[in-house]
């Protein structure tokens, strides 16, 4: 499946594949954003589209932007790509 | 735009640097790490994602706080900038 090395998949691949797809961001904090992944580069900025802000704390799903964020990968913890469970739109 | 190897996207790949050439004058929504909001139209930035406002309203907590005619922000304390096409939408 992979190169030369038995099934090596970096993680710099895995978001790769992500893209067009939606994503699901977990911040460091109590934040997490789902969005439509366009693009990131070597620091894991990523740009994402059509993205829900959720705060994690008093159960609130916050802002819901449209058109296209740069989310800065300072505080990014966690990726999952196919977006977040209850992410009914 | 970029060819690499393997390429699952046509041509809308977009990498945070395409991002910040195409949103100079628009207007945007720049979140801190603090959470406090400023929402104005953007007038430049750089790759360390600092910033330049005008026309600058400063949010905390959804609610307006400071209108500022220019604003400048450090980059190491944004969150995220967004453009806004619509008018946004709080909760559903």
């Amino acid at each position: 499946m992979a190169t030369n090395n038995p099934s090596q998949l970096l993680p710099s691949e895995l978001i790769d594949r992500c893209i067009g797809s939606r994503i699901w961001v977990i911040m460091k904090g109590d934040k997490e954003l789902v969005g439509v992944l366009k693009g990131f580069d070597v620091y894991v900025n990523m740009v994402l589209e059509d993205v829900t802000e959720y705060e994690i704390t008093a159960e609130g799903r916050r802002v819901t932007k449209l058109d296209q964020i740069l989310l800065n990968g300072n505080n990014i913890a966690i990726l999952v790509p196919g977006g977040a469970p209850e992410d009914a739109e | 735009m970029s060819g690499s190897g393997d390429n699952k996207v046509t041509g809308t790949t977009k990498t945070p640097a395409d991002f910040l050439k195409s949103i100079r004058g628009r207007p945007v929504v720049v979140k801190l790490n603090s959470g406090v909001d400023y929402r104005g139209i953007l007038a430049c930035l750089d790759g360390y994602m600092n910033i330049a406002m005008e026309q600058t309203e400063e949010y905390v907590n959804g609610q307006l706080k400071n209108k500022y005619g220019d604003a400048f922000i450090r980059g190491n304390n944004v969150l995220y900038i967004s453009t806004v096409n619509r008018p946004l939408a709080d909760g559903a």
